[in-house]
């Protein structure tokens, strides 16, 4: 279960406070899918990083037991002058993984990133799709409570995005996904329960479909 | 997901970001090795020859290897302050993974100066017994407390200025320049002892130069620590420490997500 408790996040600005989430409290129950909808600067991203423990809520509390991903966006979490293998060892490192756990991990990614060359060279030659599958290939070496996925499965040729979705469907099996999407289908697909996020208020319903009738909503307006 | 304490999540990435950084010093451009040591090797070697050939051989002390101590303790100071300085900047793309604290960075730097001090202080070690110097250490005890010692308060000074250079850009380069001239101010390549009375009650105040003199004094016989304020040095010490830690856990979280 993840609770959030009075939340509210602004950022300053120098027209003032920029509200993001204004004394949110609702909780999300165990082992469901959760789709986050909302417009393009309604804060999906700012909730998906404080889940991720990386943005801090401004005042209120966020409870929960449960470990989390680190947040799959496009680009991000890598060092530009580390190679993809470099990266993959780094991040090994940091969650404890042992000598053979790492080479386990790094064949895995390897394989399934499917950078071929590009694995053994820096980060910064890498396209904003190279470095999606480079990050997504990796959380799935990890057992995590919760993937945080913003909109990473929306990159990459079809043939791979098709590749992504069938190992996530497969993960989920055995953890859950936190999913921000702009891809009505994949949402459907994959989630169970939704949050529509408008106006500095989340909106939690326990039917993606209700989630996404209101977003569709919001739009038109 | 195993649960780890805290103390092993920070050592986990200190580890990871020590290896990191080694990685990207050493491999900097072509003979990145090469560079990492000599560069610092070159330096004093022109210092020591310059010293030689303006002021002879002449006299009780072995200035060759009093100005190699120097240096190497110079340098330790001032590669830990300039690393500090852009750590927190430098390692922001890492802040994605909530393990990795900005301080983390900031310890895996110093480590890095650290293994670098030894490796070259290893070599002129090695070279001042081959070139038959001046290797009878008076105090070895001391000597090494003095390099410890540094480091502490190396590292108080750095976080401190990162700390606050993290708010107020322009901070970091007035730090910049209020630096460059501290290496003549330093004891570096003279002793206090043999400096007229007014100019030491100016140098006094510069803690740096205590903590070269504890150094120097304690290698050579010839050299006594009159000069030097244990005090001063401590108060040097705790207070950017204690400050700079204290800003650090306010600041934290304004500094991972800026």
């Amino acid at each position: 279960m993840i609770e959030l408790q009075n939340v509210t996040k602004y950022f300053r600005t120098t027209k003032g406070k920029k509200y993001i989430l204004k004394d949110v409290s609702f909780s999300i129950p165990s082992d469901v899918n959760v789709g986050i909808l909302g417009k393009n600067g309604a804060g999906k991203s700012t909730l998906m990083k404080m889940l991720g423990q990386i943005e801090f809520p401004s005042h209120g509390k966020i409870i929960s037991d449960k470990t989390f991903s680190w947040v799959m966006g496009v680009g991000g979490g890598f060092q530009n002058n580390m190679t993809g293998r470099a990266n993959v060892k780094f991040v090994c490192r940091i969650y404890g993984k042992s000598k053979e756990e790492i080479n386990r991990a790094i064949e895995f990614v390897k394989e399934f990133s499917e950078l071929e060359d590009y694995f053994e060279m820096p980060i910064r030659t890498y396209s904003s799709g190279m470095k999606s599958r480079l990050t997504f290939g990796l959380s799935l070496a990890f057992d995590f409570d919760y993937l945080l996925i913003d909109e990473t499965l929306s990159v990459g040729d079809a043939r791979f995005r098709k590749k992504s979705k069938e190992a996530l469907m497969k993960k989920i099996e055995s953890c859950s996904v936190l999913l921000v999407s702009h891809d009505m289908g994949t949402l459907r697909d994959i989630c169970d329960v939704g949050i529509v996020s408008n106006n500095a208020q989340l909106h939690f319903f326990d039917d993606i479909n209700d989630a996404i009738k209101m977003y569709e909503t919001i739009n038109k307006g | 997901m195993k649960q780890r304490t805290a103390w092993q999540v920070q050592k986990s990435v200190v580890y990871a970001l020590f290896l990191r950084e080694v990685s990207v010093r050493f491999s900097a451009g072509r003979l990145g090795y090469f560079w990492v040591i000599f560069e610092p090797l070159m330096q004093i070697f022109i210092f020591v020859l310059v010293k030689m050939l303006l002021f002879g051989t002449k006299s009780p002390l072995d200035y060759s290897v009093f100005i190699t101590i120097g240096f190497v303790a110079f340098n330790l100071f001032r590669h830990i302050l300039d690393r500090s300085m852009s750590a927190f900047e430098g390692n922001k793309g890492l802040y994605a993974y909530k393990q990795v604290k900005p301080i983390d960075g900031l310890i895996a730097r110093i480590l890095v100066e650290i293994l670098i001090t030894m490796i070259i202080a290893t070599i002129f070690v090695a070279m001042g017994f081959y070139l038959d110097r001046d290797m009878n250490v008076e105090n070895i005890g001391m000597v090494i407390l003095g390099f410890l010692w540094l480091i502490v308060f190396s590292f108080g000074i750095g976080l401190f200025i990162s700390v606050i250079g993290i708010f107020f850009n322009s901070f970091l380069k007035v730090v910049r320049l209020v630096l460059s001239p501290l290496m003549f101010v330093s004891a570096i390549f003279y002793s206090m002892q043999n400096m007229p009375q007014a100019l030491q009650q100016l140098l006094y105040y510069n803690p740096l130069a205590h903590f070269i003199e504890m150094i120097h004094d304690n290698y050579f016989f010839v050299l006594n620590d009159s000069f030097i304020d244990y005090e001063y040095m401590l108060i040097w010490t705790i207070m950017p420490l204690y400050i700079g830690l204290w800003l650090y856990r306010k600041l934290e979280k304004g500094i991972i997500s800026v």
